[in-house]
């Protein structure tokens, strides 16, 4: 059965649409994977997917590969600007914060010093900003990557454990526009696939 | 360490020399440089003199201030590029290997300004007595007890003694670690570098306790009252940072020349965008630390000194370095792309080599508005005059250096590494 959550039993505009393609079994399918048996091939393998303008799709390694950003066609991250503006947000509750305590709701003389005077704020400001950046690049890391998540239709594939090993898997989702089982799983063999399988929803 | 046999490595450095970007034309120096060197040593000679004259008209005392925030500048750029190289070597690092040349240049010159004190001790030892070092004043021991407990450190004798094994130790060091790197292009004898990596084993907390001394004795001990924890690696941040500054710089220049294509490549660029970046914040870091612990201590030998800065007529300056020299560089250098264009980030080298000498000026010339002699700001000129003639000796001698060189290691161990180095991230 595909997975449907309780949540959009009730609302509907929660409802995912109807599969775009199905198994002979009547499964939906979630894509395509296909396997590579070494890191040249797969890296080639790569380049020709982004040349052939697939968009959502993705490489599994056992290993880092360096380069495969570009070889991928990945555009760089966003991460830097939400974290940008959580330091600026840390920067800006710090002041706050510590201003309308120490210089307006409970001014207290501490060692003489003047009630709103910013050096002792300075550490806090510093400190706030690295914490709010520290928790932005984090969540903001997991929330674009999609973590965390406790499943995935690949787990159900025993072929694909071989990618903790030595094998290298492109893997091309249903979603992406220019998908079709038939032509898909065609192009992935001739980019030089030891083995298609279509990947399940489920 | 594992080591790869002499004939394995004889082709790993043949790799190395057979590559077209070693080519002779893009590692030898433009044959530009003799006459810019020239020229600027003529500029500084015009200054120096102009400085001289300024010292009969304003005062000695003017005259020596002006010319000490303009060589303890320089000498903080050449200690901070004593202390890069040797990092570079003691973490055996492959990305600079390129790069190291250049930093080893500015270092070779440590000696040369620390020569250029000369001037000024023998005239403070001799003839003005205490004109800028006011512990040097005959007499101030008896009046003022502050001063009579630090004798032990501060006397004549000693002072001198200093000064000749600060020479004897930066001498040494940087004498014997560039001549190692400029033989290892000739021989290629790869454990010149583990030598290069041992010699800076020992030389590294070294040079730090002389960064921390020569910072207490000529420019702490200008007003012998006052006294920091954070002087030391106070002076060696703006050196960090100005030696950064100066590199970015000359290396946007020399491939404005046409030279080190492919060997100086916007990824190393970026890297040493990074650490231009982080000593920025680093040096700002220090300043702040060294402020706040003495509002904070509130002790009135050190807060006298920090007031001075801090209020009346040095508040603009103190407000325009903690923007300029740390709010303004760190906004621009913060983006990866500024980082990785040259001229972006060559402007901002150059920025910050302005600012350091401002932070010279924060840092020396408020002792002139003791006593009677307040100086005008009319009188700036003799300050302008003063930093126009040293920096102008200092670098000519430095593009003389950059010329009498190659302008990379040809038979660095890590230069694979460091031609093909990548940033990726």
């Amino acid at each position: 059965m595909p997975y449907t959550s309780t949540l959009s039993a009730y609302l509907p505009f929660f409802r995912s649409p109807p599969p775009r393609f199905v198994t002979e079994t009547g499964e939906p399918v979630w894509g395509i994977m296909a396997q590579f048996d070494d890191v040249v091939s797969a890296y080639h393998a790569a380049e020709k997917m982004r040349d052939a303008g697939f968009s959502k799709w993705d490489l599994h390694a056992p290993f880092p590969i360096h380069g495969i950003e570009e070889a991928m066609g990945h555009k760089r991250t966003i991460l830097p600007y939400i974290v940008l503006v959580a330091a600026f947000a840390g920067i800006g509750t710090a002041i706050g914060m510590q201003w309308w305590i120490s210089a307006i709701d409970y001014p207290l003389v501490v060692q003489g010093k003047p009630y709103g005077a910013w050096e002792p704020f300075a550490m806090i400001i510093f400190e706030l900003g690295v914490l709010f950046s520290a928790f932005a690049s984090l969540f903001g890391m997991m929330m674009l990557n999609g973590l965390p998540r406790l499943h995935h239709p690949l787990m159900l594939k025993d072929s694909f454990l071989d990618v903790t090993d030595d094998k290298f898997f492109v893997v091309v989702e249903a979603t992406d526009p220019s998908f079709n089982p038939e032509h898909t799983s065609k192009f992935l063999r001739e980019i030089g696939a030891t083995a298609v399988e279509l990947v399940e929803d489920a | 360490m594992s080591q790869i046999s002499a004939e394995a490595y004889q082709k790993v450095l043949a790799g190395v020399t057979g590559d077209p970007r070693m080519a002779e034309d893009n590692v030898s120096a433009p044959a530009a440089t003799a006459k810019l060197s020239k020229l600027l040593l003529g500029i500084g000679v015009v200054g120096l003199l102009v400085t001289l004259v300024g010292g009969f008209m304003l005062g000695a005392q003017h005259a020596m201030a002006s010319y000490l925030v303009a060589v303890g500048a320089v000498f903080a750029m050449t200690l901070g590029a004593t202390v890069l190289v040797m990092s570079f070597h003691l973490v055996n690092a492959g990305w600079c290997a390129t790069v190291r040349r250049q930093f080893e240049n500015l270092m070779s010159l440590a000696p040369v300004t620390l020569l250029m004190f000369v001037p000024l001790i023998v005239l403070e030892l001799f003839i003005t007595k205490g004109a800028i070092w006011e512990w040097l004043i005959p007499g101030i021991a008896e009046e003022d007890p502050i001063i009579a407990i630090k004798t032990p450190f501060l006397n004549p004798a000693f002072f001198t003694i200093r000064f000749f094994v600060y020479l004897a130790i930066l001498g040494f060091l940087t004498v014997r670690l560039r001549g190692m790197s400029i033989e290892q292009d000739r021989t290629g004898d790869r454990f010149l570098s583990a030598r290069a990596r041992f010699m800076s084993a020992w030389g590294l907390p070294l040079t730090a306790l002389l960064i921390a001394f020569a910072g207490f004795d000529y420019f702490m001990s200008l007003q012998p009252q006052f006294f920091s924890t954070m002087w030391g690696i106070y002076i060696f941040a703006g050196g960090a940072v100005s030696c950064m500054g100066v590199m970015v710089s000359t290396f946007c220049v020399l491939r404005h020349a046409g030279r080190l294509k492919g060997l100086v490549t916007d990824e190393h660029f970026h890297d040493l965008g990074k650490l231009l970046f982080a000593f920025t914040c680093f040096w700002a870091y220090i300043g702040f630390s060294q402020y706040f612990l003495i509002w904070y201590a509130n002790i009135p030998e050190e807060t006298f000194w920090m007031l001075e800065r801090t209020t009346g007529v040095w508040k603009g300056t103190a407000i325009f370095l903690s923007v300029g020299h740390f709010i303004v560089p760190f906004f621009f250098l913060l983006p990866r792309a500024i980082k990785r264009n040259p001229k972006l980030v060559a402007i901002g080298g150059a920025w910050i080599i302005f600012m350091h000498v401002i932070d010279y000026v924060w840092l020396i010339r408020p002792i002139l508005h003791h006593g009677d002699h307040v100086p005008t700001p009319m009188s700036w000129w003799l300050d302008i005059a003063a930093i126009v003639g040293v920096f102008g000796i200092f670098f000519g001698l430095f593009v003389a250096r950059v010329g009498s060189s190659p302008l990379t290691p040809l038979q660095d161990p890590k230069l694979p590494e460091s031609m093909s180095h990548k940033n990726y991230v």
